[in-house]
């Protein structure tokens, strides 16, 4: 994950991992097999890059958990481990923006009145998740989240 | 064991006093520090049992005696048994559980440890002065070290599994009993879909685990709040909110 110059591109049999840095945000792609095993990975990168973007600890610590919560939900409602998770890190000037998406075999959005779209909303400062059908007609969930630099709370 | 059960013979009578009193009998807290104290022997020889395996001897002695606090609370004389018998398990048990939570998972070089402690320390300082967890650079101009260092440090965090260690740094003589913050989880679970499935995998979770998910997702308390009012480190909150994040999450997910 230090790679800081444009277009650097790792792979590994199931993990691919895009850094393109132009001048005020970079952005990292992870492209990875929708399993369970692998949300360490994708915590690992969302709080690296909070720490390194100079979150204090409670906002590194909500991002990490609130990366884990979305994917898991992704991985859970994807079509089989063999889908393709793709999750997108845009550090901005004053917070992270974090996208994801992946195949699901159910046609709804997971509800926003579950506990897991509650921790969501309470980890982060924007959160909002839909399904739409991808190119080849597969509906596909997204999740898409936004995390301050300061928190909406307690300050 | 050294002991001789018959050292702990006068105090049989007020365990059978204790076990007696209501719940809100004035005379309970009395009652039980003797108890604690004149057992007070039995967790420090257990303790020392489990010396020389790392940890400093005085926290084995506390954990032992949260231990022993524990089975003088629990301790039933109608069921026959004698406490000694029930309480020296109860105790190993509670030694055992702090050696299970409290330990670097992978060999962490001793530099990264104490790194790791400075970080703590220096986190629960600036948390309290500024009412908000800091950031990496004011840890790094904080301590007189890199940026870098500080991430070196965090990294290092990721490897230590909870930890009483961080949690005596933390300067707090909170009273807070974990009972008072709780309550209004029903009231707060009323606009959540499924509370069905998620009430009782919030009752099975120990009184602290709970109490720290209901303040952050009901209470939106931050997490170096939580640390304040539970009295342990933020780095603490932050791993049993995760932790106890993904036990909820396979809960219900199980049929």
């Amino acid at each position: 994950m230090s790679g800081t110059g444009p277009d650097v591109t790792t792979s590994h049999p199931r993990i691919e991992v895009t850094v393109s840095e132009n001048q005020s945000s970079p952005e990292i792609e992870v492209r990875i097999a929708a399993r369970p095993d692998h949300l360490s990975v994708l915590r690992a990168v969302a709080a690296d890059l909070a720490m390194r973007a100079d979150f204090d600890l409670d906002a590194i610590s909500d991002l990490k958990m609130a990366v884990d919560e979305a994917c898991a939900t992704l991985i859970s409602r994807a079509n089989s481990p063999e889908d393709q998770l793709v999750c997108g890190f845009a550090v901005e000037a004053d917070q992270i923006h974090f996208t994801a998406h992946a195949p699901t075999s159910s046609p709804a959005a997971p509800s926003r009145e579950s506990f897991g779209w509650r921790v969501l909303s309470s980890l982060t400062d924007s959160a909002n998740t839909w399904v739409a059908p991808g190119d080849d007609g597969v509906p596909v969930l997204r999740v898409d989240l936004v995390k301050k630099r300061l928190g909406s709370v307690g300050q | 064991m050294t002991d001789s059960a018959d050292d702990y013979e006068h105090l049989t009578p007020l365990l059978s006093e204790l076990a007696g009193l209501a719940e809100d009998d004035p005379r309970r807290p009395e009652l039980r520090e003797e108890l604690v104290t004149g057992f007070l022997p039995v967790a420090k020889h257990i303790a020392r049992r489990f010396a020389q395996r790392g940890e400093p001897q005085d926290d084995l002695v506390q954990v032992a005696t949260v231990g022993l606090i524990s089975a003088i609370d629990r301790f039933d004389p109608e069921r026959g048994s004698d406490f000694l018998s029930f309480a020296v398990p109860t105790i190993m048990g509670e030694v055992r559980r702090h050696f299970r939570d409290t330990s670097w998972s992978v060999r962490v070089p001793r530099r990264l440890k104490e790194l790791h402690l400075a970080i703590t320390a220096a986190t629960n300082e600036l948390s309290q002065r500024a009412g908000r967890a800091p950031t990496p650079s004011e840890l790094a101009a904080h301590l007189g070290i890199s940026r870098d260092e500080v991430f070196e440090g965090l990294e290092a965090s990721n490897a230590y599994r909870s930890s009483s260690l961080d949690d005596m740094l933390v300067n707090t003589d909170s009273t807070l009993s974990l009972g008072d913050t709780l309550g209004e989880e029903d009231a707060e679970l009323a606009g959540v879909e499924n509370r069905e499935a998620l009430q009782p995998l919030l009752r099975q979770l120990p009184e602290r685990e709970r109490a720290i998910i209901v303040l952050r997702f009901f209470g939106n308390l931050t997490q170096t709040q939580i640390a304040e009012r539970v009295g342990i480190s933020q780095m603490h909150v932050s791993r049993l909110l995760s932790r106890t994040l993904a036990e909820l999450r396979a809960g219900l997910l199980s049929p």
